[in-house]
């Protein structure tokens, strides 16, 4: 079973984001300064607004800070321009999101694939890939479906398995369970934590669900943009074995 | 590509029918650039070493045959062909037993003077011109309009003229002696040439007045020198003349359709700038349609470069079919399977070449204006904006 190393995989120092919105400043994080150790598994709670999505999406370079530094993967993303960061974020990082997110036209196999195709791999490679990573997520006999062939909970595996097929360091998960009943909820985060237990992938998921951040190792609690609680559980809770 | 082509799919229908009113736009574009080529195609059949020589105030205006001998003594001119428009109505009757009508241009000529300065007139069985030159009652017509009419060689062909009349209001009777054909894609293969001898005896009025006279040059780049010589010699005449290329003659006709050639270009245009319009804001929509799947593409690590060669190289791609559907079809229909919609009034109706290229510039501005705001956008939005369009 893999534990975090001491190696910070992601550094915030100072880091700040506002937005503007009609001329008026909006602080979304406020200073925010933070270790998060590799092979990690971090929930990232908070009220709504809070600032848990933007410092998810300033963590996968979606978006860059307004202040302060953030270095992720041994990166400083600030020096980093727009087609660098696009081709980081294609090696290193990888988004799990509440709506799945995956291209309506492409069936689980392309959905899968489309990632590895900004990798110099053949394409048996990629297809290697793609069913290593179906079959992870326990759907290798629904790789030619798609989306709306198949259930949200299986839509949600598919796009675990898209996140895992360039085999990034870290997963980067907003509300993965959102749009879920509690029983495909509950399948995701045992793959989700098969996942940092097994593979040893660093894990940040913005929840609100207690339940889902019971499954991690530090839950971070965000009021107002400001890192209000660090709390390292001591008690996770018990999650079936990892799939085949 | 793969992507670029499954996104078109997206919405098959949408997609289908996107395509289709950029091809009906191409298509009508196509159709409209045939048409006033066609009521030009007379200027494109002159031959530069032909001179014609017409009464100076109007076409309605007769000038005598008498003229012909004056005008052969002209310094370089080596044939002088007088014709004259008959203006006939061909009436047919079709399978149920009624009767039709059918215009075509008939001229009466002397018809060996007439190919002998006219070589794209080719009657390609020597049998059928010696029978054409030796029945004085004889005429030859154009394959594109014997095979319109169903007129073969042997058949007797009645004509009723709008102009001449023969005593006793009798129809006109000729011999169909020969088919002619001609090698040059741009010459009129609709008309019926007859014997000018056989039309100015039975004619009751008019003798010795003809329309024009067709002139051939030893030398056609002294036709200034020649059209000017010419229309000297009759000066303060009761008929005086005006010469001129053939070039010139034929512009005449497409000057007197001057105002309609305008009415139809700026009709069509506007039919054509709408349909595409529509085609185009039909794009525009599809493309903002893709936004949350723009995010979602540059959230894997897509570059902001390849959302906008995405999104542009789908209007490209959905015009580009656009322009093989509609300009394809026009230029099979009016060039290889040459469909003719009003056969009496175009004698020619092909799709000019360059029309193609006009066809294809059209798609081209469509799929990029229509395709360069949204891949624009689509380029400079975050991610993170995209990820949250609904």
């Amino acid at each position: 079973m893999a534990e975090p190393t001491s190696e910070p995989i992601i550094q915030l120092r100072d880091t700040t984001k506002i937005y503007y919105k009609g001329g008026e400043e909006i602080l979304t994080l406020d200073h925010v300064s933070l270790d998060i150790m590799e092979g990690d598994f971090v929930a990232l709670m908070g009220p709504s607004g809070s600032g848990k999505t933007t410092l998810l999406n300033l963590i996968g370079g979606l978006d860059s800070p307004t202040g302060g530094q953030l270095v992720v993967c041994g990166q400083d993303l600030g020096e980093l321009s727009p087609r660098e960061l696009a081709q980081w974020r294609a090696n290193h990082v990888s988004f799990i999101f509440q709506s799945f997110n995956l291209l309506p036209v492409l069936t689980a196999f392309q959905n899968v694939e489309l990632p590895l195709t900004l990798l110099p791999l053949s394409r048996a490679e990629r297809r290697q890939h793609v069913e290593t990573a179906l079959k992870i997520v326990g759907l290798a006999e629904r790789m030619h479906h798609r989306p709306d062939e198949l259930s949200g909970g299986q839509e949600q595996r598919v796009a675990i398995a898209r996140a895992l097929a360039c085999d990034p360091k870290l997963l980067l998960a907003d509300e993965p369970t959102g749009d879920l009943d509690a029983h495909s909820a509950q399948e995701v985060m045992n793959l989700l934590t098969s996942l940092n237990q097994e593979h040893g992938k660093t894990i940040i998921v913005v929840t609100h669900d207690p339940k889902v951040a019971g499954c991690a190792r530090r839950q971070l609690h965000l009021e107002k943009g400001v890192l209000a609680l660090d709390k390292r559980s001591t008690d996770r809770h018990p999650v079936a074995g990892p799939r085949a | 590509m793969r992507l670029l082509f499954l996104a078109l799919l997206r919405k098959p229908l949408r997609t289908f029918l996107t395509i289709f009113s950029i091809a009906v736009a191409l298509f009508l574009y196509c159709f409209l650039e045939s048409v006033l080529d066609a009521f030009s195609v007379g200027v494109n059949m002159a031959n530069a070493s032909r001179l014609v020589v017409q009464h100076k105030e109007s076409l309605a205006f007769q000038i005598p045959i008498s003229y012909r001998s004056s005008i052969e003594q002209c310094e370089g001119v080596n044939a002088v062909v007088p014709m004259v428009w008959f203006g006939g109505l061909y009436t047919p009757k079709d399978q149920t037993g009624e009767t039709r009508e059918e215009f075509f241009a008939q001229f009466a000529c002397e018809l060996d003077e007439y190919m002998s300065i006219v070589p794209e007139v080719v009657i390609r069985d020597p049998e059928q011109k010696k029978a054409l030159l030796a029945d004085q009652a004889g005429c030859v017509v154009g394959d594109k309009t014997a095979e319109r009419l169903g007129i073969k060689v042997g058949d007797r062909v009645v004509l009723r003229s709008q102009i001449w009349s023969q005593p006793g209001s009798k129809p006109w009777e000729f011999n169909v002696r020969a088919i002619y054909t001609s090698d040059n894609q741009a010459f009129d293969r609709t008309m019926m040439l007859f014997h000018y001898k056989y039309f100015d005896e039975k004619r009751e009025f008019g003798k010795g007045m003809i329309g024009i006279f067709v002139l051939g040059m030893k030398d056609p780049s002294r036709f200034h020198e020649i059209a000017t010589a010419i229309d000297r010699r009759f000066e303060n005449s009761p008929f005086e003349t005006r010469t001129v290329t053939e070039k010139a003659f034929n512009m005449q006709f497409v000057a007197m359709m001057g105002n309609l050639q305008l009415l139809l270009r700026s009709i069509g245009s506007a039919i054509v700038l709408t349909m595409l319009l529509v085609a185009a804001n039909t794009m525009m929509m599809s493309a903002r349609d893709q936004t949350r799947e723009m995010g979602i593409l540059k959230s894997i690590g897509f570059t902001d470069g390849f959302v906008f060669r995405l999104l542009i190289g789908e209007a490209l791609v959905i015009a580009g079919m656009g322009f093989l559907i509609g300009a394809g079809t026009a230029f099979a229909a009016f060039n290889l399977a040459e469909i003719n919609p009003k056969p009496d009034f175009f004698p020619i109706f092909r799709m000019p070449p360059e029309s193609l290229l006009g066809a294809a510039g059209i798609a081209l501005v469509t799929g990029v204006l229509s395709g360069l705001v949204p891949a624009f956008v689509g380029m400079r939005m975050k991610a993170t904006e995209a990820l949250r369009s609904v």
